[in-house]
This record gives structure tokens, C-alpha cells and sequence, in this order.
């Protein structure tokens, strides 16, 4: 165990699938340099199969105290050739060029946004933004050959040492959420560094701090006073994402609700149209309990009453989602 | 940039790599991982990313674009280099609500994309090739202004000046560069545009029912509802900064219905979603309120005091009663309602024709100027209007009428026609269901209608809208923190307007030639509506307003126009019949000028493009309906390559004129219509007033000063913060509670700036009883279109409108161009597979494009996200290929009371989720990209 571990949970009632967070990141660290097609953060429309696509497919993580085998994503085929286009022909020479991808998209981050599962009117979608979970015990560490991947002990982020690191990729498949990508033209693997450059001087990461379905909090896991804390280990309604794969990420998520379904006459039955079964494929057993404390604490507001949990949730003043040890007034 | 793409395509193999790991292997197994914890250095290459995150300059954006966000920026530049752009988070907060920070969005981090990116023009361009080819050869400044300046000289002197227009929309967006066009306008004697009502945003029920331009709460007030209904709203796409509110309102107890077609990424925020048939939200409505009246859930009193509910009509010609029926002399502006107490018909106060003792200057947004009536001036004290019953009155000539309540009328009609039962059938929604949302509605205190474009751009929006406003004053829930029916479309509202006015006709509006964009692209795009399918004779309803002078046709005599100066707007590529605007407006524009950070469309389309600022590259304000902090743009760098501010730019035209009309001795002309000598060698001395507005910042600064909503307000403050506004429309601004319109006529209980001085709901106009609008009815969708599916046309979550559509960041998060949504059913039914190409068409035009199979979309309709730009993957013709202008008649009254032609006031709008098409799939070629 490092000797502390900054933490993110990521309500899900509160993400709008904006993708904020995802460019923030994108013109911060991986505009250019052939990380263009990595989004160390995105999000992705659940149910659906994800991007890269389909990376729950793709293995990776531990069974027990062993590493479970994984698949490399494919480039085009998986991440997507990232789109570019010749504006120049299309806006300033002759002739009528359409501004058209010159590799023609066959998936792409967010391909199936909005998608979804389910029969119209039952049908269902939520999102789910991903990062790199800087897990307490990283696969894509322990795969590493070079020892490149290390993690921090003073806040437990999970870096890859760019001057180790020769672009074998284990990690690549070693990782069950598929959050570190090859960079073809470094050769090297590159993944989130949970923004430790802003970290360092108290400023929450690019994707928390912009977030403007103001979803996100960060703490120190083991700061009683941050919200990260409270949520995951009091309240226990933030959960980890696929806690089987056993890296024990730390990005955690509030689950969402969603409106009731229609029975076939057309009358709301009452019933969530996300099935708990799909949220339990994603978060495990204990989903069904923080579903249960999320709605008695929003009755307890409809009724007028206190709820320090949803209070915390709503997140009156934007600095109290953040704790990283610096006064909250120094921002960037 | 090149290189660099072709390098990375050849090491990733392009698309058929896979990379040379691929499948399944086995990893070397590692007992615990912590063993592999090897303490680092961290003082090599971690660095890389440190100076990434550095910057030696740090200055205020905003992004001038009309997202209605108005989300104040920091700007980080390094090395005379802008990297990037944040939130800067420092709006200030207000008690016992969640704060507006963060405000910003997924485009708002791309806005430096539009200063480095491929789109930007650089230097004055001249067109060579074809309009729309994109044969250009670089001009001069000189040469460029040279040649506009000749057009305009020519123009004025063999034509007519108002063939001469100027297109910007949308002053509550970098309102300097707004005035720079509509100022030089001014002076020449030109004819700006509207822009509000011809994007179909203005909310014209609202101006009918409460006799303003528009209004609505900041969404920081979402927060103080208790009931929500999302009534063709979609936030979490279209107000991204704002959805937020919702989320927490949720969280904090409130219910949120979402009226919806389509399950869309709000409706997935709702308790409930409720998916009636496109274009029925009237049916709906209706039905509520029998629910509202029938278990008398309304508000008694409210509809006493605040609506022209009790006011009485004679059953013998179904008008107002007025005044001028029952005594000599009398006025036509004031009505009456019967006094229950003293069996007595009263004359109502605060009507049109009961005037304050201190009459106020008119206000280019309201009806009429209530603001100076004392406060309790509608107060009912002792009155008690009956709301129901058939009176006797008799009339001045000695015979006698009967006169009967509005309400007594429409509760009969209602009762009637709007069972719940009856709006399952129409909307698909159960009677029971219908019921409790009623119920729900009614009682819950303050409960709040959220309208947008979902519903404010049918044919019958404006009855639409009444038919909300009557719902939220039957439950009184106008005027109050947390209720009342907001709308937004649209960053319209530049609350500063006297200042904004001032500085864009300085000799006073009144002074200005406007045209009403909708009617003047009609006529002169030669718009087939094809409404005579519906039965309605569209022309015959626009002649008679213009020959009486309701609404205005420019330029004036039958001309057609001849020089077209389009800036900060799209005009082409968001306009509505555009096949008929391509093929019969565009031929008679002798002279098309763009000014542009960017190729858009419209710039594509023209002949001499100029090359504008970027937004932080300039001074200038940036305001919106949503929040209430003022916040500014300066300049990070200056601008690039030769592109100047348009303030500047606006400036040496007017000085080129100058020469031109020298040259030309053509140097004075007197303008008839304003008995006004102009005087065409002066213009730089006016459009700076001497000099003293030269500079961008000290026009920003003469708004601040001129307007009272912001006097007091220096630019200095704006750069330490963003500043809340001192005064604000139709409600006071009061420290720490977020503003809500109408309290000045709920709370204060002046007159409402209508008619009737109330929220008026009875038209006794010749066009509305003819469209039988008489009254808020539900009146379904036009199907004048013989195609089998509704085109309905909403905002994207990657664009502003036309503004970064193409954007490679949002591409890329998309499927790298434009496509159309349909439901599988839909998509099934015709051999259509997801990401096919697909023709949509009807009898207007054609699109082809890529299809995206949807199951949240409902069977019988197809989306696509409005306005690509034309040059876009599309095939062939673009989202408002499809669609025509269609103009409502009731928009085109202008001869009744608070109804009258003022730009952006009141005016017809175009409408576009009318139109119906067909969709099969593309078997033609596809060309290859360059
Ligand atoms: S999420 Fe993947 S890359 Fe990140 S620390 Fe965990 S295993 Fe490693
Ligand atoms: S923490 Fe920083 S690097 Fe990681 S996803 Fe967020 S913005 Fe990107
Ligand atoms: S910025 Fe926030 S609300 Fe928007 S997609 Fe990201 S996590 Fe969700």
C-alpha cells in the first residue's frame, strides 16, 4: 500500500455525457505527438460496447494473486482511426471537396453514444465516464517487465516512466479497462497521470475541475473529512467499476437511477428501466444497497427533511468537492 | 501537422493495422504488486508534463458564438502562444443554491481550435471560381474595402440604400462587434436584419400572452422548483453549463417530467418521461388544464387579478366589451369584467387605455411602458370579478348585449373538446397518466415549465406557448422563485439594451431601417410553403400586413436586393428554404461580403471575405438569459495574420466610403423617409463619435455607462470578475436570490405591458378569430408535406448551431460527419443498417447523409442535429434543405396593441419541425476523400 491514495467518485446522476471532461483532458496532455486517437478520459454511453470497443471482452486484471490473460485492442478496428480532414481542398481551392474523414471512421470513442439497450419506450442508457483507476493493485504494473509502471506513494497515482518504458504492452493487456494506450510514434505506452503536474500544487484534475455537470469529487481516501471518503466508505454508495477484475480501482461511482417503465398499457410501473441485474454486471452485489440509500435519501429531501448525503451530492459550493491539502481559494 | 498524421498512420500500420501483439498471451505473474513498487526519481522525464502545464500569461475569454452559455474563461498563453482555455469558476455564489461553477462546456476547451485551426482566414479574400467552389485570390485590405465601398456608393446612388443590408445576430454576444455593422448601417442609411424571430427562438406566445419581447428565470432558480416538467427541453445537450440544476433540483427532492418524443439525455434525469407523438405537447396541455378547472386546482384569485380571464366578451360579435361600446367617447383600450359584489360591469385598471399619470419612455421590449403606474395598481382590493355567468350591458346607442367572462368561454370549450380521454387518443399518453400529471403539476408549489426548441419551433408554437402560460397562470405560479413557464432558445437577451441601442443607432432606432429576415427571405427567395396543402393562404394573410404597414417588406418599391454584408452570423447555412435562398436569393445579390474568423458557409458562398479577430484576440462583453454575471473577452495575443476586430473593420470601411463617395461626388443624398441629409464623408466621425469610441474597449465601456443595468459597472471590474447586473427586465435583481421574470406585475402588481394589461388569452383580432386562435386551443401539426415521417431538426451537444460542427475534436467524438436518427423500426422497415448512407427528401430538397440507428427515437420520425455546414460529409444539400419557411399568420399582426412590428420584439418566425420526408437508402457513389 502506497501511503496515501487521492480517490475520484464520479456521480452518475450528475454526468450529462457532455464530454468535458473528456477535451479538457484531450487539450491538456493528448492533442498531438500520436495520442491524438487516446482519450485518457472519455465517456461512453452504457450499455454499449465501449472504446476501445469491446474492452470487457478483453481480459486483463487478476484472478486471485495471478494475471488474467488479455487482448491487445486493434487500432482501427477497436479505438478507431482518430478523423482528420483536408480543409484546405474543401474551404480554399477549387473544386467541391466535402470536409470527409480521409480514413473512413469504423468506430471511434463514443460510436454508440446514446445508443443504449432495451425496446422503445423501455429502452435505457446512462453514461459512464473512464479513466485510469490508479488502482491500489495495478495489473498493468505487475505485467510490466521493464518495472517501468510505479506507483506514487505520496498519492498513489499509477505513473508509466517514459524513459523505462519500450513499448511491449503488456500493461496494455494486463489492464481490464483497457486505460493504457500505445503511442505508435514514441513507442511507448502512455496512460492518465491523474494530473499530478496540478495535483502537486492542489489543483483537482483537468476532468474533475472542469467538469460541469459538477459530478466529481477528489480526495484523499483517507481524509474522514473529504467527500471521497464519506461516500465510498460511510454512506458506501460510491462503487467501484468491475471490482471482480481485483485491481480495487480508485475511481468510484454513484450508480444511477433512472424513470420507471411502461407496462403495456402505456401506465409507469414504478419499476427503474435499468435493469439492477446490468448494474450489478457493472458494479457488483453492493450496487442494489446504495441504489436503495440513494432513493431513501432523496424521499427524505421530497419530504422536506435533512440529508447530509444528498447534500454532499449536490455540492452547494464547487470547492467542497475537492480536497487535495491546499487551500481551495488557489486555483489555476 | 502533416507529417506528423502521416507518420503516425505509417508506425500504427493505418487501418489495417492491428497491432502486432494482438490476441491472447500470457504475462509474467507477479505474487503482489507492491513487490514491483520501485521508488522513482521523479525528476526526469515527469517534467515533460509539468512545463506542459505552464503558461506565462494569463488573460479573460468568452466564447462569442451564441451557446446562450456566457461562461467567463481564463485564457493560458506561453510564448506568445495560446494553449488553452478553463472555466475561470469565480461567478459569485448565491445562498442556499448550488453555484454556477464550473460554467463551461466540451466546445468552450476547443474554442483556441478556431484561432490556430485550418478554417481560419487569414487574409481579405476575393473570390475567383464559382460561389461555394472555394477559388480564392488574396486581396489587400485596401483593395478589398476599396471594392465594397464602390458597391455601396453605387448602390445608394442608382438603387435605393435599403438594398444595401447588414446581417449580425444576437447582441447579448460581444455586443461591440454587433454594433460595428448596425452602427455603419445607421449612417449609410442601410437595412440590418432580425434575427431572434427568423430563427424561429422568439418566443412569440409569450409576447402575445405577457407583451414582452421574451423573459425567463436563470437557471439557478431550476434549483427553487419543486416540480419540474422538461416540455421539449433538452438541457443536458443544450445547456450544458445549466443541466446541472436539474440534477440537483433531483437530488434535493424535486420531481422532473420530461415531455419527450424521444428518450434523450435529459429524459434519462427523469423521474418520468413521457413520449406523446411529435407536435401533440398542445393536446397535453389542454387536457392538464381541464384536469386544472374541472377539480378546481387553480388559483381563484391569481386569475382575478392577473389574467384577462374575467374580462368581458359580447356574445353578439364575440369582441372585447370596451369602453367605447358603452359610453361617448369612450376608449377603445379599456375592457371590463363584472363585479360579483356590486353586480356591475368595472372597468378594469392598468389597460392599454388607462395611461400612468407620469407617462414612461416607450421600451424596445415591452408592449407598453407600465414601469412608472404606481405599485398596487392592479391590486383587485374590493373587486370581485365573476369568472363565469351571462350579463346584460347595455350599449351607448341604447340597445343592449349579452357579455359573458373569457373564462366562462373557455372553460366551455375546454370541458368539451380537451377531455384527458381525448388527448390519450391525439397523444398517446393514457388519460390516467394525463391526470396525475395535471394533478402533480397543479399542486405542487412552485412548480416550473422548462420550454425549448422541442416545442417553440411547430407552425403553432405561439398557441403552443399560450396554451403554457395558461397553465402556469391558472396555478399563479408566474412571478414567483422556482415556477412560471421559461424558455430558452437563443443567447437573445441583451439585458443591457439601452446601452447596446445607443451604440448601434445612436440617432435612435426609430431612425434605423429594419427588415424582418423571415418575410424578406421569403419573398425574396421565392418560398414555395406548399401551405395551400394545409388550406392556408400564407400570401394572402403577408400582403394585406405589409400594404398596412403591420410588418416590412425591404428594400422598399419591389426592389430586390443587391449587396449583402453578413458577419458573426451563418445566415445562409441556418437558413430555412435553403434550396429556394440558394436558387433565387443568392442570383439577385450583386455583392456578398463575409467577415469571418472562419470559412463558414455563408463565407464559402460569397465573393469578398475579410478575416475577423478572434475571440481572444478582442474586447468585448458577453451576457446571457441563463446567469446574471457580466463578463468580458480581451485580447490573449494580438490578432492573428491581418485579421482585424470587426469594431476596426467597420471603421475603415467607413472610411473608404468616405473616399468612394468623394470620388464618386456623390458625397451628401437625402433620405426621404427620415427627412435625414446623410452625409456619406463623415461617417468615421460618427460611427466613433469623434474618436472617442475608436477603441474596442471604450465601446464596451460606453455600453456599460449608457445602459442601467449596468452603469456603475467598469471594464477594470469585469477583468477582476464577472459582476452581477444592477437592473435587469421585468423583475428587480435582488442580492442573492436569482432573478425571475414578471414580479414587476406579480409581486408589484403594475399593469402587464399587454393589451388588456393582463396575461392575455383572448385575441380578438380578425387573423386569430380566422385561424381560430382566438383562444389557447391545441391545434395539431402541419402535414402539408405528403411524406410518410416528421424531419424534426434539434441542437447537438458538439455544436453551437453551425458553429464548431466542424470542429476535428468533436468529429471525432461523433462519426466524423453528419447524420440522421432513426428509430430501428423505421430503419428496419426500409433495408436501412446503422451508419448507412441515406436520402432524406420532400418536395423542398434533398439530404443525403449517414444514418445512426437510435432506440430512443420514436417510430414515424427522424432527427438530424441542425445545420451542418454545407461543405460538410454530406452529398448532397444540408438539414434545412427539407425545410421551407413557413410563416404563421397570427405572427404577422402588427395593428393590435402590444402586437406590433419591432425587430425581435414581434415577428414571424419560419418555423421547422413542421416539415415531413421520406428516407431510403443511397445506392449512388460515394466520393472519395481527397
Ligand atoms: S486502471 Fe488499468 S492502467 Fe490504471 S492503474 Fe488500474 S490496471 Fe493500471
Ligand atoms: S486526471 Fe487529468 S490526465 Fe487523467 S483523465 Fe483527468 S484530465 Fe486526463
Ligand atoms: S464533464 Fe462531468 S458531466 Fe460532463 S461528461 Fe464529464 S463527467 Fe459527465
Amino acid at each position: 500500500m502506497t501511503q496515501r491514495q487521492l480517490a475520484m467518485v464520479i456521480d452518475l446522476n450528475k454526468c450529462i455525457g457532455c464530454q468535458t471532461c473528456t477535451l479538457a483532458c484531450k487539450s491538456q496532455w493528448t492533442d498531438r505527438g500520436g495520442r491524438e486517437f487516446m482519450y485518457w478520459n472519455h465517456v461512453e454511453t452504457r450499455p454499449g460496447k465501449g472504446y476501445p470497443r469491446d474492452w470487457q471482452q478483453a481480459g486483463g486484471g487478476w484472478e486471485g494473486d495471478k494475471l488474467k490473460p488479455g487482448r491487445l485492442p486493434r487500432l482501427a478496428e477497436d479505438y478507431g482511426i482518430p478523423a482528420d480532414f483536408s480543409f484546405d481542398a474543401t474551404l480554399f481551392k477549387e473544386g467541391e471537396q466535402p470536409l470527409r474523414p480521409t480514413e473512413p471512421m469504423q468506430w471511434g470513442p463514443n460510436w454508440d453514444e446514446d445508443q443504449g439497450a432495451g425496446e422503445f419506450p423501455n429502452g435505457y442508457f446512462f453514461y459512464l465516464p473512464r479513466l485510469c483507476n490508479h488502482c491500489t493493485k495495478p495489473a498493468c504494473l505487475a505485467a510490466c517487465p521493464r518495472q517501468a509502471i510505479s506507483k506514487r506513494e505520496e498519492d498513489g497515482i499509477v505513473l508509466i516512466d517514459q524513459e523505462r518504458c519500450r513499448g511491449y504492452r503488456y500493461c496494455v493487456a494486463a489492464c481490464p479497462y483497457k486505460k493504457i494506450y500505445f503511442n505508435p510514434l514514441a513507442g511507448r505506452s502512455e496512460k492518465c497521470i491523474f494530473c499530478y503536474p496540478r495535483v502537486e500544487q492542489g489543483i483537482p484534475q483537468a476532468c474533475a475541475y472542469q467538469c460541469v455537470g459538477r459530478a466529481r469529487h477528489v480526495a484523499y481516501l483517507d481524509d474522514r473529512e473529504g467527500a471521497v471518503h464519506r461516500l465510498v466508505n460511510e454512506w458506501k454508495v460510491a462503487l467501484p467499476l468491475h471490482p471482480e477484475h481485483g485491481t480495487q480501482p480508485n475511481v468510484y461511482y454513484v450508480p444511477p437511477l433512472s424513470p420507471a417503465t411502461f407496462d403495456a398499457n402505456g401506465k409507469p410501473t414504478g419499476q427503474p428501466r435499468i435493469p439492477d441485474d446490468y448494474l450489478v454486471e457493472l458494479f457488483g452485489p453492493a450496487v442494489k444497497q446504495a441504489l436503495a440509500v440513494l432513493q431513501r435519501e432523496i424521499a427524505r429531501k421530497e419530504k422536506g427533511e435533512a440529508s447530509a448525503l444528498m447534500d454532499m451530492l449536490i455540492a452547494y459550493k464547487h470547492g467542497d468537492m475537492f480536497r487535495l491539502g491546499r487551500p481551495p481559494e488557489q486555483r489555476s | 501537422m502533416k507529417a506528423s498524421r502521416r507518420e503516425f498512420l505509417k508506425a500504427t500500420g493505418a487501418s489495417s493495422l492491428s497491432l502486432m501483439l494482438g490476441g491472447t498471451y500470457s504475462l509474467r505473474v507477479l505474487a503482489q504488486s507492491q513487490d514491483a513498487m520501485v521508488q522513482h526519481e521523479y525528476s526526469g522525464w515527469e517534467n515533460f508534463h509539468r512545463n506542459q502545464w505552464s503558461w506565462d500569461k494569463k488573460t479573460r475569454g468568452a466564447h462569442l458564438i451564441n451557446c446562450t452559455g456566457a461562461c467567463p474563461h481564463n485564457v493560458y498563453t506561453k510564448d506568445g502562444v495560446v494553449l488553452r482555455e478553463e472555466a475561470s469558476k469565480d461567478i459569485a455564489p448565491m445562498p442556499g443554491l448550488p453555484e454556477y461553477n464550473p460554467r463551461g462546456c466540451n466546445k468552450g476547451v476547443c474554442g483556441v481550435d478556431y484561432q490556430y485551426g485550418p478554417h481560419r482566414i487569414k487574409y481579405p479574400l476575393i473570390r475567383v471560381g464559382e460561389r461555394g467552389e472555394g477559388k480564392w485570390r488574396r486581396a489587400s485590405w485596401d483593395e478589398a474595402l476599396e471594392m465594397i465601398a464602390d458597391k455601396i456608393v453605387d448602390t445608394i446612388k442608382n438603387e435605393a440604400p435599403d438594398c444595401i443590408s447588414v446581417f449580425s445576430p444576437v447582441p447579448a454576444v460581444a455586443p461591440v462587434s454587433f454594433a460595428a455593422g448596425h452602427r455603419f448601417a445607421h449612417y449609410i442609411g442601410a437595412h440590418t436584419h432580425t434575427f431572434f424571430d427568423w430563427y424561429g427562438d422568439h418566443p412569440t406566445g409569450q409576447t402575445q400572452t405577457c407583451g414582452v419581447q421574451g423573459d425567463s428565470c436563470e437557471t439557478a432558480d431550476w434549483f427553487n422548483a419543486k416540480f419540474i416538467i422538461l416540455w421539449g427541453a433538452n438541457p443536458s445537450i443544450t445547456r450544458i453549463p445549466d443541466a446541472h440544476y436539474l440534477s440537483e433540483a433531483s437530488l434535493n427532492g424535486t420531481k422532473i417530467v420530461s415531455i419527450s418524443p424521444d428518450y434523450n439525455a435529459s429524459s434519462i434525469k427523469a423521474d418520468q418521461w413521457l413520449h406523446l407523438k411529435p407536435g401533440t405537447d398542445g393536446a397535453l396541455g389542454m387536457a392538464m388544464a381541464y384536469v386544472i378547472i374541472k377539480e378546481k386546482l387553480f388559483d381563484v384569485h391569481g386569475v382575478k387579478e392577473q389574467t384577462d380571464l374575467p374580462y368581458l366578451v359580447r356574445k353578439d360579435n364575440q369582441r372585447f366589451l370596451r369602453e367605447s361600446d358603452v359610453v361617448a367617447n369612450g376608449s377603445t383600450g379599456k375592457f371590463y369584467a363584472w363585479d360579483a359584489k356590486t353586480g356591475k360591469a368595472v372597468i378594469m385598471k392598468g389597460c392599454w387605455g388607462d395611461e400612468p399619470a407620469q407617462k414612461g419612455p416607450p421600451v424596445a421590449f415591452m408592449g407598453r411602458n407600465t414601469n412608472t403606474f404606481p405599485k398596487g395598481y392592479i391590486d383587485l382590493g374590493d373587486l370581485d370579478p365573476a369568472l363565469e355567468g351571462t350579463y346584460k350591458i347595455q350599449l351607448k346607442d341604447g340597445s343592449s348585449v349579452e357579455v359573458q367572462p373569457v373564462f366562462d368561454i373557455l372553460k366551455t370549450r375546454i370541458m368539451k373538446q380537451n377531455t384527458p380521454e381525448a388527448a390519450a387518443a391525439v397523444t398517446g399518453i393514457p388519460a390516467k397518466v394525463i391526470v396525475q400529471l395535471a394533478k402533480d403539476y397543479a399542486t405542487a408549489k412552485p412548480a416550473m415549465i422548462i420550454s425549448g426548441g422541442g416545442t417553440n419551433h411547430w407552425y403553432y408554437s405561439d398557441v403552443l406557448l399560450r396554451v403554457f402560460h395558461l397553465l402556469s397562470a391558472l396555478t399563479a405560479s408566474e412571478g414567483k422563485n422556482g415556477g412560471g413557464l421559461q424558455h430558452y432558445i437563443g443567447q437573445w437577451k441583451p439585458t443591457f439594451l439601452p446601452g447596446l441601442a445607443a451604440l448601434a443607432w445612436p440617432e435612435t432606432p426609430a431612425k434605423q431601417r429594419f427588415c424582418q429576415t423571415t418575410i424578406w427571405t421569403y419573398v425574396h427567395a421565392e418560398v414555395n410553403d406548399e401551405m395551400l396543402n394545409s388550406n392556408i393562404d400564407t400570401n394572402k394573410y403577408l400582403r394585406k400586413s405589409i400594404a398596412t404597414k403591420q410588418m416590412p417588406l425591404l428594400p422598399a418599391n419591389g426592389r430586390d436586393p443587391k449587396v449583402f454584408i453578413v458577419y458573426r452570423g451563418n445566415y445562409l447555412n441556418q437558413a430555412k428554404g435553403q434550396k429556394y435562398v440558394l436558387r433565387n436569393l443568392w442570383p439577385k445579390l450583386e455583392l456578398i461580403v463575409d467577415i469571418n474568423i472562419r470559412m463558414d458557409s455563408t463565407a464559402l458562398y460569397s465573393d469578398i471575405v475579410l478575416p475577423s479577430a478572434h475571440w481572444y484576440e478582442k474586447t468585448d462583453l458577453n451576457v446571457t438569459m441563463e446567469h446574471t454575471s457580466i463578463n468580458m473577452t480581451e485580447p490573449a495575443i494580438k490578432p492573428m495574420w491581418e485579421s482585424r476586430t470587426d469594431w476596426q473593420i467597420f471603421q475603415a470601411l467607413a472610411k473608404k466610403v468616405e473616399e468612394s463617395a468623394r470620388r464618386k461626388k456623390f458625397e451628401r443624398y437625402n433620405d426621404e423617409q427620415f427627412k435625414w441629409v446623410r452625409d456619406l464623408t463623415n461617417l468615421w466621425n460618427q460611427m466613433t463619435m469623434d474618436g472617442k469610441l475608436a477603441d474596442d474597449e471604450a465601446a464596451c465601456q460606453f455600453i456599460l455607462d449608457t445602459a442601467p443595468q449596468t452603469k456603475g459597472i467598469t471594464m477594470a471590474m469585469l477583468r477582476d470578475k464577472p459582476q452581477r447586473f444592477k437592473g435587469n427586465w421585468t423583475s428587480p435583481m435582488q442580492e442573492g436570490v436569482p432573478y425571475t421574470p414578471f414580479k414587476n406585475y406579480v409581486v408589484d402588481k403594475k399593469p402587464w405591458p399587454t393589451l388588456t394589461g393582463r396575461q392575455q388569452f383572448y385575441f380578438d383580432h380578425d387573423t386569430f378569430f380566422d385561424m381560430g386562435l382566438e383562444l389557447p386551443v391545441y391545434k395539431g401539426p402541419i402535414n402539408a408535406d405528403k411524406f410518410p415521417l416528421r424531419f424534426n431538426t434539434p441542437h447537438s451537444r458538439y455544436a453551437i448551431h453551425s458553429t464548431f460542427k466542424d470542429n476535428v475534436q468533436m468529429l471525432r467524438l461523433q462519426r466524423g460527419g453528419p447524420s440522421v436518427e432513426m428509430a430501428p423500426a423505421d430503419a428496419k422497415a426500409r433495408g436501412i443498417n446503422d451508419n448507412d448512407w441515406v436520402e432524406v427528401w420532400n418536395d423542398h430538397g434533398k439530404v443525403i447523409c449517414r444514418v445512426k440507428v437510435r432506440k430512443g427515437e420514436q417510430s414515424g420520425r427522424v432527427s438530424m442535429w441542425h445545420t451542418p455546414e454545407l461543405y460538410m460529409d454530406l452529398i448532397e444539400g444540408s438539414s434545412q434543405s427539407v425545410c421551407p419557411v413557413r410563416i404563421s399568420p397570427t405572427h404577422l399582426v402588427g395593428n393590435y396593441g402590444h402586437l406590433v412590428f419591432r425587430p425581435n420584439y414581434y415577428g414571424p418566425g419560419g418555423t421547422q419541425r413542421d416539415s415531413r420526408v421520406e428516407v431510403k437508402r443511397y445506392i449512388g457513389a460515394t466520393p472519395m476523400p481527397l
